[in-house]
């Protein structure tokens, strides 16, 4: 049986206009493309519009991608791109929502109802504190831990210094703890 | 990583994100029609620009855009200007110039106008403005393009010529005015729907004759001398 293509080799045969190999680095990267444009836009609709508009704008723009280079940020940074661009035009923002509570089946390991509702509560309390924090220091730690991007990842994708992403991230922490404390 | 950075991370989790929707379906839909590739030129001085129009909808333009528009014509239909610098442009391929493959019958039954042809042809492209073209040899390695389209019904032009690098002669051809363009490659510019020229992306062409035929604009591309290129123009029924 062969193996299947590495991204490498996926991305060569795109280069070469491979339609099909291209698909197949979208479905491997579409979730966190997605993801990545909707904590941007705050909108599922212009998400996904920037999101296809950017692999789109990708693919055309593959030959100036350097061969071997990860592909992820540079997909990343021209979703960003494409997420601020339609910000811009307005439109109806949504906040982050938690998932509902989902049921647990009871045992030895599994928490107590009180402990499940401490616990979701701690949560719901750190989305709110997260989303009463500035625009760039709610998105510097989106990226490095809601989309569990690295520094030089987040670094491209916010269009940073790598510095900057390190410095910026440890300001937004200081500033979360501050609004948590505030909460409390 | 401190607990408030576990408590992050934790976080991910437990976002409710709105379903990620299956992108790849419709990127792949979008690049299927996209040109093999293209390419990035650095800009070149003394570049002739030659610019096809689109053949419909022209009248719709303002009185003051049509005139401003007017003095850039040099035949119905095309222009040729020349720049002291053109900007850096994005070069397509030819595929993506010519529009999509159809049958000759195709062509023949949407172009509008009766095409006229050197023989029949190898490959044949419609675009969406109505410009057929007729490819002897192969998209990739044509001997011969031949691309014809129904101009505009005016005339008018401001000529701006005087080549370095690249040539351009008057030329006629059955009583109608012409222009050969030789030497260096040149620019093939299309204007949008709006009718504005697209300065961003052209086609990089090569010798080159265009000529008006009553309300057609053809043009023929190939790598010929000019007698030839009359000769060719000529056999064109």
């Amino acid at each position: 049986m062969s193996r299947p293509p590495t991204e490498d080799e996926l991305v060569e045969r795109a280069r070469r206009g491979d339609g099909a190999a291209f698909g197949a680095l979208v479905r491997m990267e579409e979730e966190i493309a997605f993801r990545t444009a909707y904590l941007i836009t705050r909108n599922a609709a212009d998400a996904e519009d920037a999101a296809q508009a950017a692999f789109v704008k990708a693919f055309y723009a593959l030959p100036r991608f350097r061969r071997g280079a990860p592909l992820r940020p540079w997909l990343l940074a021209i979703v960003a791109n494409e997420a601020r661009n339609k910000r811009r035009g307005g439109g109806r923002r949504e906040a982050l929502v938690q998932r509902a509570a989902q049921e647990l089946p009871s045992g030895d390991a599994a928490p107590s109802p009180e402990g499940r509702l401490l616990a979701e509560e701690q949560r719901a309390e750190l989305l709110v504190a997260l989303e009463s924090l500035g625009e760039d220091d709610r998105l510097v730690l989106s990226c490095r831990y809601l989309l569990e991007l690295s520094e030089g990842e987040t670094a491209e994708v916010l269009s940073l210094r790598r510095g900057t992403v390190k410095s910026r991230t440890s300001r937004a922490l200081e500033r979360l703890r501050g609004h948590l404390r505030e909460e409390r | 990583m401190s607990e408030l950075e576990l408590r992050l991370v934790a976080l991910r989790e437990e976002i409710d994100f709105p379903p990620t929707p299956a992108l790849s379906v419709a990127v792949e839909r979008a690049v299927a029609l996209a040109p093999a590739r293209r390419r990035r030129l650095r800009p070149l001085a003394l570049v002739l620009a030659v610019v096809l129009v689109a053949a419909l909808g022209v009248l719709a333009l303002s009185p003051g855009a049509r005139s401003a528009f007017l003095e850039l014509f040099h035949l119905r239909g095309a222009t040729v200007s020349r720049v002291e610098e053109l900007p850096e442009v994005e070069l397509i391929e030819r595929a993506e110039l010519l529009g999509v493959p159809v049958t000759l019958a195709a062509a023949r039954r949407r172009a509008g106008f009766e095409l006229a042809d050197l023989g029949e042809p190898d490959e044949v492209y419609l675009r969406g403005d109505g410009l057929v073209t007729f490819v002897y040899g192969s998209i990739e390695r044509p001997r011969l393009l031949l691309s014809q389209v129904r101009g505009m019904v005016w005339d008018g032009f401001v000529k701006k010529v005087g080549a370095r690098g690249t040539s351009v002669q008057e030329v006629e051809i059955e009583g109608e005015r012409g222009l050969f363009v030789s030497g260096d490659p040149h620019f093939v510019m299309y204007l949008d729907s709006m009718f504005r020229i697209q300065e961003e992306r052209a086609y990089l062409a090569g010798t080159t004759l265009l000529w008006n035929r009553g309300d057609v604009l053809f043009r023929l591309e190939a790598d010929v001398e000019l007698a030839e290129a009359l000769e060719l123009a000529r056999a064109v029924k």
